[in-house]
């Protein structure tokens, strides 16, 4: 383990105050004697500048798929208090409200084993993905407005989902705090043409088989059982929210200089939650996490279609099980030190996990608890969890989001070439698909930390619980 | 004048010199276009025919690692929002403002696809140097 840093447990680990100049809280995360080796530098420096941002409550968190980013560490998590601490772009990203979702098929992987590659093919023309994609939905900006108050519930106003599917995302896919007047004409105008559209980078859609149940009641609260083909999809808020972020940094990073705030990263830039810049931040945040979820929502339709026509089943036996955030900022309610207090949690490459009775999970999950969809890599086992009541007392209701990356891009693409990692994953039984194969050399399984390895953390801290492993059939890559 | 990738496990990190600050400049809307639009390389200005798509624009910052920021950003927002592949740039930098000339052509799938889009510029490590009498940068793109 690197130097100065403690270990308090038997995957817990602590930044005491002093790893950098002005830190106010202790720095925690989480890592097993496995991933320990993977650690950068870089990334616990990047958790202790954290710890030096006004009004910060507790500790500044990483979970188990901690590394280097920028701002906050991706996998970072940072409670604010709502009267005296901050809100930053740097603690959200510029992929606002990018998420993940999981949605169940009546179908078992034996029955899409004859034409898999056809129906990939077919999703693939019907979900624009890549550099440059545009949306065959043309929409007005009056209409945009609406969506970005509404989120997900805009776009099932208009056709494009089902009513219960809203129970069934975070925040019931809407932040309310949203206002159209924190969003520039800018970022209207690169939202308006890409709604509906996947991106690139680790962006996917995949078909999965679940593998194995690990919590039968859970699993079938959730609607999961093995051998049944699911669907995930892994996308943000497109060049809107990557607008909204940079346009709202340039205008917190004059403000944090206005209101005296010393930071050790500009990337920090922040400003009083009840400041004018942060409500305004919020706001425009909180639009662009909202056009995240409808863009979502659009994008399961698509694939709803696509599937009901294939195989001749109905759209409403393709239930969504769950959407989550993971990079966000959220107003809530937790209890600190046996006090009820109102925060600003910032989560950065984490994921939401509330507890079985928490407020917004929906009803047909109470007494379970929030579900939690951790994507693994493109050869790797995904997995569904659920959210606990540890993870309420220890990480303000957090978990991790992903594998976390080892490799850099650039070495990936120098260790391998695209068409070997297809060919080699189609060896496997996984049919990838992607405009062109450097996507695919880029997101190499190698490329990844191990998914397990990052689950069997988050399970032996108890701030989630496993409740079934799906490994690829099948994937998209934006 | 020159771009070298360094290693970053999540994302994008470039390091861009030039030998006065408009070079510099020049270089980084460069470097950042190829990593967009990896099939089809930006070229030093006076390489290429007329290009099909021009636009000239001033950014005016706070000092000058918000400028480049800030003309990055802007060069990104009119990439996505015009559907333009830049290749060539002309910039002059005054104080903490330039005045950019980018020349492109519209984007097409075929042509320019494969690349990764970029997120955002980060603040994180933008800090202009110099170093051996040439202008350096480390700009970290999220992708």
């Amino acid at each position: 383990m690197l130097k100065g840093i403690t270990r308090i447990g038997e995957c817990e680990w602590e930044v005491p105050i002093g790893y950098v100049p002005d830190m106010r809280v202790p720095g925690r995360f989480f890592l097993s004697d496995e991933l320990a080796p993977s650690l950068e530098e870089g990334a616990v420096r990047q958790l202790a500048h954290v710890a030096t941002m006004p009004g910060i409550v507790k500790y500044s968190l990483a979970m188990p798929d901690i590394h280097w980013g920028y701002g906050f560490p991706i996998g970072g998590v940072a409670a604010f208090d709502m009267e005296t601490g901050v809100i930053s772009p740097g603690g959200v990203g510029f992929d606002i409200n990018c998420g993940v979702r999981l949605m169940t098929t009546p179908l078992t992987a034996d029955e899409i084993a004859s034409n898999k590659r056809e129906v990939i093919e077919a999703v693939f023309r019907a979900v624009p993905t890549g550099v440059g994609s545009r949306s065959s939905v043309t929409i007005s900006s009056g209409e945009l407005d609406r969506m970005m108050v509404k989120g997900a519930a805009w776009a099932v106003e208009h056709g494009f989902g089902l009513e219960a599917d809203l129970a069934c995302c975070e925040e019931q896919g809407c932040m309310q705090q949203a206002d159209t007047a924190a969003v520039s004409g800018k970022a209207k105008t690169r939202g308006m043409p890409q709604l509906g559209t996947l991106g690139s980078g680790n962006h996917f859609l995949e078909f999965q088989v679940v593998a194995e149940v690990y919590d039968e009641a859970a699993a079938a609260a959730f609607g999961v059982e093995v051998g049944q083909v699911c669907i995930m999809i892994h996308c943000g808020s497109r060049g809107l929210g990557h607008q909204v972020c940079t346009d709202h940094l340039k205008v917190l990073e004059q403000a944090a200089r206005r209101y005296q705030i010393q930071l050790p990263d500009r990337q920090l830039a922040c400003a009083p939650l009840t400041s004018p810049e942060g409500e305004a931040y919020f706001k425009g945040m909180a639009c662009a996490a909202n056009y995240a979820w409808a863009n979502r929502q659009m994008i399961m339709h698509s694939t709803r279609k696509v599937m009901e026509k294939m195989y001749d089943i109905d759209y409403e036996d393709m239930p969504l099980v769950y959407d989550v955030a993971h990079n966000v900022a959220k107003r809530e309610e937790h209890m600190v030190d046996g006090r009820r207090r109102q925060l600003c949690v910032h989560r950065k490459g984490a994921t939401r996990a509330f507890g079985p009775d928490c407020h917004d999970v929906p009803e047909r999950y109470s007494g379970v608890g929030q579900p939690v969809i951790i994507p693994g890599s493109m050869g790797t086992s995904s997995y569904l969890l659920h959210g606990t009541e540890t993870a309420m007392v220890r990480t303000f209701g957090s978990t991790c989001h992903g594998a976390g990356r080892v490799l850099s891009r650039t070495k990936a693409k120098k260790m391998m070439r695209g068409q070997d990692v297809r060919a080699r994953l189609l060896k496997r039984g996984i049919y990838v698909r992607a405009h062109h194969d450097s996507a695919i050399a880029e997101e190499a399984p190698e490329s990844y930390k191990p998914s397990d390895e990052v689950v069997n953390v988050v399970n032996a801290v108890g701030i989630s619980r496993p409740v079934a492993r799906l490994e690829p059939l099948g994937v998209i890559k934006g | 004048m020159g771009i070298e990738q360094l290693d970053h496990t999540a994302d994008v990190l470039i390091r861009v010199s030039g030998d006065t600050l408009d070079d510099l400049f020049e270089e980084a809307a460069r470097a950042m276009f190829q990593v967009i639009f990896p099939a089809h390389p930006a070229e030093p200005h006076d390489r290429r025919e007329t290009a099909a798509r021009v636009h000239t624009f001033t950014t005016e910052s706070d000092d000058i690692d918000s400028l480049l920021h800030d003309y990055l950003s802007e060069l990104l927002f009119i990439s996505d929002a015009e559907g333009v592949v830049f290749s060539r740039f002309s910039v002059k930098v005054r104080d903490t403002s330039l005045v950019c000339t980018a020349e492109g052509e519209p984007f097409d799938p075929e042509k320019h696809g494969g690349g990764m889009e970029i997120k955002g510029i980060s603040y994180s490590g933008l800090h202009i140097i110099k170093k051996h009498g040439a202008h350096v940068v480390d700009i970290l793109f999220d992708v």
